[in-house]
């Protein structure tokens, strides 16, 4: 009798909590689903430009106009390409991607096939690495107005993160023919370096940046590329300039900071690149800063920082990949990123399932095959190394970084003759490239 | 007896609005890397990857699965439970990757942890199978097969080889079970329930040490995950 009592108990508290599971999830939704997003305040230099005075009057605009008329789709797509600027601008990704796909999302339920919401929505999915899925939106939205110039840059993106490389040379062709400017020349530039044409690249680049207005945050995003590429091909007086007109041009622009960085690392001042990391990190700190300033740290001899801030970036990474994983609609796949954290601090195991979880994803992509061809060679498993190196060389890219791992791949596995070709290819000119593997590649090119 | 047929009956239909209530939220994601590989490859991909996701990684199933066995010493009382389990998670798991419905995580999740709190209070409560904890279970095990759908969504599956992937990871499941069934019977069950102490300090004891860890797991699924 008692045992009949305590079992009735026991059934009425699952079935009260299964049920408080249930409300409490509903009513989570239902705040989500009612949240407005707003702009948030931003720090530093980037909260005085006159940019941002505008930016907050239209979006303060925009959003009266939504209230007025919820279902206004102009007006909340305009708001959703406020949040995604704004994403770019502060680096905060993680809240304005979610803002604007909500807003986005709202779009869709209204009109499945709005093409300006599809467009946007793909552009959404790219920056948080769902790359199949924005290119299936890009399809899609392409299938509605086909010679579109933006889609099809959504859409070279979307086949370079996939590893479809002739389709994006072919989706760059037809946005040239459509409209030669800033955003089809920096695509092109980004394939000609693919296929290892760094003169090509560099060309296109500077044609990119000429093509955009001086300050704008997309021609000063460009210049920036365009001192990557000179960092890669060890004119580093040029990557230096142009990291310079970038912060003349953008005041306090904190990817201006961070290439000064990176070339003051290289120079191995490690007290000036800390100094220009923290001044990046004044406005805003994306993981990648992060990342490159535990580096710093490690090599200035400061371990216990560079641990901290490892730690602290492996951490947002895994709550934003468990965010994606919960949720596949949004959320960070940061996998490549979380395999290079891990690896930072030793865990290879970690390191290697990561570098595969991204490789199911993305087999063909020639970044992700060499990171996971790095990844085993880490371990000492060379001959599983091989044949995702292959892979990862199949566009002849003349990547410093890649070519200076394959070299030391080949070494490890006996093949000296491979192993001479890519050290002195991926050391020519001195590039810019991460101090420890610079050495190592020095090192064992020397032997 | 009527009375606790009516509330399981409650409970069954809560469940099943909790499960009909599921909504369409994504596609599955595809595995883009197993797309060309031979059918071997993806069997032993799969089957590795339902296995590992028991031991070591899956705690609460594990849990789950040792809170089954210490019911009853009677072997058949095991099978009866495993099939259902089985047949319930089979059936969830192929129709979440088909995108018939996925259940929600933050509500698939803690039912899971909640489902594990029951099956341990349970064993404290009655010592032999009845017909509802064979029911109880199946339901558990639809929820459970929405949890692994979640798992497998993770590493997504190939295009045209869904039931090849499906069965090899069902498989590397079953296998994982079947190891922690082993284990039980081999360690705990067998030497010792002929002893006058085994209900009182294996089933009670390690089914309170199970209660209480996946209560706390409600907890921290409720309230504390983002």
């Amino acid at each position: 009798m008692k045992k009949n009592i305590l079992y009735i108990t026991l059934l009425i508290l699952f079935v009260t909590t299964a049920g408080f599971i249930v409300i409490k999830y509903r009513h989570n939704e239902r705040i989500k689903a009612t949240k407005v997003y707003t702009m948030l305040p931003r720090k530093g230099l980037l909260a005085k430009t006159d940019e941002w005075i505008n930016t907050q009057k239209s979006v303060t605009l925009l959003q009266k106009k939504i209230a007025v008329n919820p279902s206004d789709s102009k007006s909340i797509i305009a708001l959703a390409n406020y949040f995604i600027l704004e994403a770019r601008a502060t680096g905060n990704y993680p809240y304005y991607d979610m803002a604007a796909m909500k807003l986005i999302n709202d779009v869709l339920n209204i009109d499945a096939n709005n093409f300006e919401a599809l467009t946007l929505k793909s552009l959404i999915y790219l920056s948080q690495h769902h790359f199949a899925d924005g290119l299936a939106a890009a399809q899609k939205a392409r299938d509605i107005i086909p010679f579109n110039a933006f889609v099809h840059g959504i859409l070279v993106d979307g086949n370079v993160e996939m590893g479809n490389y002739d389709s994006a040379v072919a989706c760059a062709q037809i946005m040239m023919n459509i409209r030669p400017d800033l955003r089809s020349y920096a695509r092109t530039s980004y394939l000609r370096e693919i296929y290892g044409d760094y003169p090509g690249a560099i060309e296109a680049m500077k044609l990119a940046v000429g093509a955009g207005a001086p300050g704008d945050e997309a021609t000063e995003w460009t210049r920036i590329q365009l001192g990557h590429l000179y960092e890669n091909t060890g004119d580093l007086k040029s990557a230096e300039m142009n990291y310079q007109i970038a912060l003349k041009e953008r005041p306090g622009y904190m990817y201006g900071y961070a290439g000064m960085a990176r070339l003051a690392m290289g120079a191995k001042d490690y007290k000036k690149a800390i100094d220009y990391y923290q001044q990046a990190a004044k406005d805003a700190n994306p993981n990648a800063f992060k990342e490159e300033q535990a580096t710093v740290y490690f090599l200035a001899g400061q371990k216990d920082k560079a641990a901290e801030l490892t730690k602290n970036v492996m951490d947002e990474l895994i709550k934003n990949a468990q965010g994606a994983n919960a949720d596949a609609t949004i959320g960070h796949y940061a996998d490549k990123e979380l395999a290079y954290a891990y690896l930072s601090t030793g865990n290879l195991n970690k390191a290697l399932e990561h570098a595969l979880l991204e490789y199911n994803r993305r087999p063909l992509n020639i970044e992700v095959n060499e990171t996971v061809a790095w990844m085993y060679y880490q371990k000492g498993e060379v001959a599983k190394a091989l044949p995702y190196l292959v892979a990862a060389l199949k566009t002849n890219s003349k990547n410093p970084t890649l070519l200076c791992r394959a070299g030391l791949i080949y070494e490890k596995s006996g093949d000296v003759t491979k192993a001479k070709k890519y050290l002195q290819d991926g050391l020519q000119n001195n590039p810019n490239i991460d101090e420890p593997l610079k050495i190592s590649a020095s090192q064992a090119l020397k032997s | 007896m009527q009375n606790l047929v009516s509330v399981n009956l409650k409970k069954t239909t809560l469940l099943m609005i909790v499960l009909l209530s599921a909504q369409l939220l994504f596609a599955h994601s595809i595995n883009y890397a197993l797309e060309n590989a031979p059918v071997k490859d993806v069997v032993w991909f799969y089957t590795k990857l339902g296995f590992t996701h028991i031991i070591p990684y899956g705690l609460d199933h594990i849990l789950f699965v040792v809170g089954l066995c210490l019911l009853s010493t009677n072997i058949k009382t095991m099978l009866w439970q495993a099939t259902a389990f089985t047949v319930a998670h089979s059936i969830t798991l192929a129709l979440s990757m088909k995108n018939i419905f996925v259940a929600p995580t933050p509500i698939v999740e803690p039912i899971i942890a909640l489902s594990i709190v029951f099956v341990a209070v349970e064993n404290i409560l009655i010592s032999k199978l009845k017909p509802w904890r064979i029911i109880l279970v199946f339901m558990f095990g639809l929820v459970h097969g929405m949890g692994f759908a979640s798992a497998l969504n993770e590493i997504g599956l190939p295009n045209g080889k869904f039931f090849t992937s499906i069965l090899s990871f069902n498989l590397g499941v079953e296998l994982g079970q079947m190891t922690v069934i082993i284990a039980v019977f081999s360690l705990l069950i067998i030497p010792f329930k002929n002893k006058t102490w085994y209900r009182t300090r294996i089933v009670y004891g390690l089914s309170s040490c199970i209660a209480l860890i996946a209560a706390y797991w409600v907890v921290e699924r409720v309230f504390m995950t983002a």
